[in-house]
């Protein structure tokens, strides 16, 4: 009776536990996340996809870091398997695409990403998808500080140029890009090309006097983003005056400020002069000594 | 009469004379020796495998050896604030205290002096920087100051211990023949006339004078090493002020457990009397009250704003890392101390010792604050780092080292008392005098 009545009374807790844990644990709801797909192609070198993801908190987006998301060329399958790709604090992911997919991409002059996200305790599952043409973009400049793009998209075989689409034509700066004039896209004419001149002088290119012409399209819906840059020697040489070595202590050796030589040395010279003079006293007493040692005797 | 006080001259010259060491005292002594050998072994080690073999890594560049070497620093002060201003002050009572303060002044900076090219791997570097050193840099300045404390700290020693000479070379029996020929060799030639005696009274008081100003030099010196550095926690104008008030106060801690201990050993109850403990506790009380007020400063502004760059820092000092350090540096370190000092009972001789010793100890971890959280938290911390980069804890050599270098400091106050008497002689016997007169 006894084992019988601890063995029921193990149950009955380990029921109780078991249920207080489902009881007090509420399921909670899973978040919906957003995916979206960017494709890049910069200096028509590789392309690169950067997705972003996000969730709505309160009716606000906010960025979603640690989300692993696979990515597809054109189908899920293993065969066209692009990468896994975990978002950071931005909740960006990014990935190449690889050699491994070379024989997918050529079959075809449009492609679809797909990206999909199996779903943790937090979130569900998601997925999206996008679709790009394959287009290059070049950039040439003539003698009278005319920058032109030009536009192209593979049809069948052969690069075509492309009618209609919004170029941004800017210089490289520090923290953005500075458009070469007022006007903030230009648009490709029949012959896939966009032209603007060039109207920002006196602008610092550094030592050489070179600055970086960018052209891009951006964010197109055929497209994705496409970026080429080109250098040019139009930006004014800017010689950098560094002062630091006349303004700071931290100076080299030889440029120690007069002031402080002086100083240093006369206060070092002043208190040695005296140390020395206290040590000469040891040797006036040392004699005074040894004179009283011969008048005693 | 005149017997009767040739008498009691005798008997104070037998009780102040430098005693042989006893059953404990060798003890001491190999104690020591054994510490300050295993540091250098690990000195030997660090020499061989380099720098790698401490915990100091591209954050912490500076740890635990330029932690002892500040407090050496802070401990060497004391010497200036006992010998010289007292004396300029015509404190009378502090004369037995004068010889200890200036004993612990001079093995404080030979061990700074050493710790700083111990810090610096290679020794060899130190001949560089004599060779290139650059006068703006404050590394040169500490070079020059210390240098020049450590030689007045000797003169100071060697001045008025020549008069103690001349009664050490009456006892040739109870000396050794080389300690014998050392004496003869330093202070035979004084006789005690008139002119030796005006131009070492002379020579004692321009040294009193000289030393107040290297002192305080040689330790705002050591401060500006960090407050010239843009770093947090270090970016202060208080630093100089900060660095010497608690250099008095490690130096004065320092000072009565040394009169504790000889007080104790060579048995001078009736030379370091309860009255010293009395006013060295008050002196005490008043150097934690004036270096707590310095903390306050140094840390209640900056956590009042809270700069984001110092954030980190600061939430680690004071409930983060280093919390149980920065309060132990605290409690321990001053308001304790504060707070026994402040009763009278508690100025008696054996609750001074122990809260010398809460100083002393407060203040070593005290300068292990100054030094590494800050290295810890760089206003630009590099990306990626090892997480070695990111924490310091110093090495067995680091530990072992440290370690010789607080026995070898031990180990020539030990040794400099053996030599010499702790307690003027000289001195003492003249004070004794006048009182009788």
């Amino acid at each position: 009776m006894k084992p019988l009545h601890k063995i029921l009374t193990l149950l009955l807790f380990l029921t109780l536990a078991l249920s207080g844990y489902n009881g007090f644990s509420q399921v909670a709801e899973k978040g919906d996340l957003n995916i979206t797909i960017n494709y890049y192609i910069i200096n028509n070198q590789l392309p690169h996809l950067m997705v972003k993801v996000t969730t709505k908190v309160n009716g606000k987006f906010q960025n979603v870091a640690g989300i692993g998301v696979k990515l597809f060329l054109d189908k899920d399958s293993t065969g066209t398997f692009i990468g896994n790709a975990v978002t950071n604090e931005k909740g960006e992911a990014f990935s190449y695409i690889p050699p491994s997919v070379k024989k997918e991409w050529g079959t075809s002059v449009k492609h679809t990403f797909l990206a999909t996200f199996g779903g943790n305790s937090k979130y569900s599952a998601a997925k999206a998808d996008m679709t790009v043409a394959k287009a290059k973009i070049l950039i040439d400049v003539s003698s009278d500080k005319t920058v032109t793009a030009s536009v192209f998209e593979m049809k069948d075989t052969t690069w075509t140029p492309v009618k209609g689409v919004d170029v941004v034509l800017a210089m490289k700066r520090m923290d953005a890009d500075l458009l070469i004039n007022e006007k903030p896209t230009f648009t490709t004419d029949s012959t896939g090309k966009a032209s603007g001149d060039f109207k920002r002088d006196s602008i610092p290119g550094g030592a050489t006097g070179n600055i970086t012409l960018v052209a891009k399209i951006v964010d197109n819906d055929q497209y994705g983003n496409l970026v080429i840059e080109k250098t040019v020697p139009w930006g004014v040489k800017f010689i950098p005056v560094n002062t630091f070595n006349k303004r700071t202590l931290f100076a080299t050796r030889n440029k120690a400020p007069i002031w402080l030589l002086f100083v240093a040395y006369s206060i070092a010279i002043s208190v040695w002069g005296i140390l020395i003079f206290l040590v000469f006293s040891v040797f006036r007493i040392k004699k005074l000594g040894e004179e009283a040692h011969t008048s005693g005797n | 009469m005149e017997n009767s006080a040739s008498i009691a001259d005798e008997k104070t010259i037998n009780d102040l004379l430098p005693q042989k060491f006893g059953k404990w005292g060798k003890i001491w002594v190999g104690i020591l020796v054994a510490i300050c050998l295993v540091g250098m072994f690990a000195y030997y080690r660090q020499l061989r495998y380099g720098l790698v073999v401490t915990s100091m890594r591209d954050y912490a560049s500076w740890g635990i050896y330029i932690s002892n070497f500040v407090f050496f620093v802070a401990i060497s002060l004391v010497g200036s604030l006992i010998t010289a201003v007292f004396r300029l002050a015509g404190v009378q009572w502090s004369t037995p205290l004068t010889r200890i303060a200036e004993v612990i002044a001079v093995a404080a900076i030979i061990f700074a002096s050493i710790i700083i090219i111990v810090d610096m791997g290679s020794p060899e570097r130190f001949y560089f920087l004599v060779l290139y050193g650059r006068v703006q840099s404050p590394i040169i300045w500490d070079v020059i100051v210390i240098s020049t404390y450590f030689f007045i700290s000797i003169l100071l020693l060697y001045y008025p211990l020549l008069p103690d000479i001349k009664i050490l070379l009456r006892f040739k029996e109870n000396t050794g023949k080389r300690l014998y020929k050392f004496y003869g060799f330093i202070g035979s030639f004084w006789k005690g006339t008139a002119r030796q005696k005006k131009i070492s009274e002379k020579a004692i008081n321009i040294l009193c004078i000289t030393i107040i100003p290297v002192a305080f030099s040689i330790h705002t010196v050591t401060s500006w090493l960090f407050a010239t550095t843009y770093r947090p926690g270090w970016d202060s104008t208080n630093f100089g002020a900060y660095f010497i008030a608690g250099a008095f106060l490690v130096g004065a801690g320092a000072v009565v457990v040394a009169m504790y201990v000889f007080r104790k050993a060579d048995h001078l109850e009736k030379y370091i009397t309860e009255d010293h403990f009395e006013k060295m506790g008050r002196i005490l009380v008043l150097l934690a009250l004036l270096y707590l007020y310095f903390n306050v400063n140094e840390f209640l502004t900056p956590y009042f704003k809270m700069k984001e760059s110092e954030r980190a820092y600061l939430n680690g000092l004071f409930t983060g890392d280093f919390a149980p350090v920065f309060w132990f540096a605290i409690l321990v370190g001053m308001i304790l101390p504060i707070i026994i000092l402040l009763f009278k009972k508690g100025r008696k001789p054996l609750p001074v010792f122990i809260v010398g010793i809460m100083v002393v100890v407060g203040a070593w971890f005290k300068r292990y604050l100054i030094v590494t959280p800050t290295l810890l938290h760089p206003f630009l911390p590099m990306h990626d780092v090892p997480a070695s980069y990111r924490h310091y804890f110093p090495s067995w050599e680091e530990w072992a080292i440290t370690m010789g270098s607080l026995a070898g400091v031990c180990l020539v106050i030990t040794v400099l008392t053996r030599i010499f008497p702790i307690i003027p002689i000289q001195e003492t016997l003249n004070e004794q005098h006048e009182t009788a007169a």
